[in-house]
């Protein structure tokens, strides 16, 4: 799967790096195995792998009519909101709120886009086991875009750039005799199609990893102090690499690390035993009739995943790329910096750990200036210049153009 | 991982090859998986096993082939379950692998996924009717 570049990626450049590192580089301040460690939070970028349960994905006019379908409000039912309204691309794809509005307060915070092409399970709770799924949902949710398949079906249909596309990406015959499920499932496979080219640039740990990587010591000396202070920490001490793991700064999986979840008295998040349980009542999930991978292979992870009781409160281990800029952080959006964030972890409340739970987290007690060191180590971790994403609302679709041009 | 293949070797050596219910008794267990075979011992068992894809890596799902060698006179197996989890961290994986039966003593274990760096473990349950003996094997990952 797509996981697997992260694993190969990182093998033949450690071997290089363990020659040129050992002993212990000096320079660096880093460790023999702490060097490992950051050698394989790259190479940047990683290859995004086509879907195999999505036939749009990677195909140009499915990326095209996905992109025209994420900025367009007419998508909602009642023409109020589009996925950008809260995946705001000047944001990194959030919205800067704690947790997100829709049609009333939702439960959890918007997590950015960035860099989902490379995820396992999407949604904070892992609810859904593809990205076209997870590109569904907000569409036919009841507080998101409201939408139903008839509607989706009907807005396509009628207007000649998302027509046109649709017709290109999927068929004629399709757009003009496929139930409005069908309809519904293909925009969401189109949505995905655009997600996988969101991927972050590059960034100043990532010049730094590749000079460790070429053991380039001059080169690796352009990484502030600081921050080469607090990325010993996120791979030492810290254990932070343990779950934020590998070139996207996440396992891709799920864990508790002592966020309350309680969303107003009385009421909790599941979390993951929740989304595992939606997961597979959904008959949009990956072992039902639209997945477009008839060897079955991609449905492996849903056929599979445990439910067990240690998964109540647990959510997605997020990708910390361009952290920086998605501020307020945590499922609930309920840390406002990065600063909270850390020192969340140093103050970590134990007691609100499962009992028996993960013994890589301990409250870590930093001083104040390893405190700085995190935040500039975390910091470190966004593009120079954001990505740039320009809304194509409005535009003639070069689709139209051409066929009026025949 | 070199330990680990070393230790391999030495599960290897010829007093394990005495496999009296073993066709082939000439071949190591497992012999017939292919290159990168791995065993885990119990008292009276020896499980080979190769993942797919190999190596294992941090999430990266894989599936185990494994063979079954009863050691002396132990029962034939009947079954073989299989899990993991991180000693250290006192956790399982996010996964429950599903085993089906491959023919004679071979089994091919599906869904399994390592999702942290460190010391897993692979538990091995072999079945021989009534009776559950349990080998295991140690994973260190990168
Ligand atoms: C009202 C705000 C809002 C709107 C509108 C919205 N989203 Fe989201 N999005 C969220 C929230 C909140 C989550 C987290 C959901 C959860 O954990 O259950 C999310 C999660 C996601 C994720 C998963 C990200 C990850 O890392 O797991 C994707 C992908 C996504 N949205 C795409 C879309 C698309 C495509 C649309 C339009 C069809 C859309 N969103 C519309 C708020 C919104
Ligand atoms: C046991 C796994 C685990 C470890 C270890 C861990 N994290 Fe996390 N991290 C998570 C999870 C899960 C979340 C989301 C928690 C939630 O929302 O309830 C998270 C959230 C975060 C966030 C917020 C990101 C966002 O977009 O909201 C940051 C920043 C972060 N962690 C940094 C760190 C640092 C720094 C360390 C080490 C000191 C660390 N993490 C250790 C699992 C882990
Ligand atoms: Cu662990």
């Amino acid at each position: 799967m797509r996981s697997g570049a992260f694993a190969r990626a990182g093998a033949p450049l450690l071997a290089a790096a363990m020659l040129a590192f050992a002993p212990p580089a000096g320079a660096t301040g880093l460790t023999g195995p702490e060097v490992r460690r950051v050698l394989q939070h790259g190479p940047w970028p990683q290859p995004v792998l086509r879907d195999p349960s999505n036939r749009a994905s990677g195909q140009p006019d499915a990326i095209a009519l996905g992109r025209r379908l994420f900025f367009d409000r007419r998508l909602a039912l009642d023409g109020a909101l589009s996925c950008a309204a809260c995946h705001v691309p000047g944001r990194a794809f959030t919205d800067g709120r704690a947790r997100a509005r829709g049609r009333a307060l939702l439960d959890r915070n918007t997590p950015s886009v960035l860099n989902v092409g490379l995820a396992r399970w999407f949604g904070w709770d892992g609810a859904a086991d593809s990205l076209w799924l997870q590109s569904v949902k907000p569409i036919v949710h009841p507080l998101e875009l409201a939408a139903d398949a008839a509607h989706v079906a009907r807005l396509i249909r009628a207007d000649p750039a998302l027509a046109c596309r649709y017709e290109r990406a999927f068929g004629a015959a399709r757009l003009a005799g496929a139930d409005a499920e069908a309809l519904l499932v293909d925009a969401g496979k189109a949505l995905a199609a655009f997600l996988e080219t969101l991927v972050t640039g590059r960034t100043p740990f990532d010049e730094f990893r590749d000079a460790l990587a070429r053991g380039d010591a001059a080169a690796a000396a352009a990484y502030p102090a600081a921050a080469r202070r607090g990325l010993a920490l996120f791979v030492g001490r810290g254990n932070c690499s343990f779950c934020h793991f590998g070139p996207a700064f996440t396992n891709g999986e799920f864990a508790d690390v002592g966020v309350p979840y309680f969303v107003a008295p009385g009421r909790v998040d599941p979390g993951r035993h929740g989304g595992i349980r939606q997961l597979l009542a959904d008959p949009r999930n990956l072992l039902g009739p639209y997945s477009d991978d008839a060897s079955g292979a991609a449905a492996s992870r849903t056929r599979h995943v445990a439910l067990e009781h240690r998964n109540f409160g647990e959510f997605k281990v997020p990708g910390l790329r361009e952290v920086a800029r998605t501020a307020p952080y945590m499922h609930d959006g309920r840390l406002a910096t990065l600063r909270d964030v850390v020192r969340h972890y140093s103050e970590l409340d134990e007691d609100r750990l499962h009992a028996d739970g993960e013994r890589i987290l301990r409250p870590l007690r930093l001083t104040p200036q390893e405190s700085e060191d995190l935040v500039a180590f975390l910091e470190s971790l966004s593009a120079r210049a954001p990505a740039r994403v320009i809304p194509p609302a409005g535009a003639p679709d070069e689709c139209t153009t051409a066929e009026a041009a025949r | 991982m070199s330990g680990a293949r070393a230790l391999a070797r030495r599960l290897a050596v010829p007093p394990l090859l005495a496999l009296p219910l073993a066709a082939a008794a000439a071949e190591p267990c497992g012999a017939r998986l292919g290159a990168g075979v791995e065993r885990a011992e119990s008292a009276r068992y020896v499980v080979a096993f190769r993942p797919a894809p190999a190596p294992i890596a941090v999430g990266r799902a894989f599936a185990l082939d494994a063979e079954v060698c009863p050691k002396r006179a132990a029962p034939r197996p009947t079954g073989l379950r299989v899990d993991a989890h991180m000693p250290e961290h006192r956790h399982g994986m996010n996964y429950r692998a599903t085993v089906a039966s491959a023919g004679g003593a071979r089994y091919r274990a599906e869904g399994l996924l390592f999702h942290m760096p460190g010391r897993w473990q692979i538990v091995f349950d072999v079945e021989a009717g009534a009776e559950v003996e349990r080998a295991v094997r140690d994973v260190p990952l990168e």
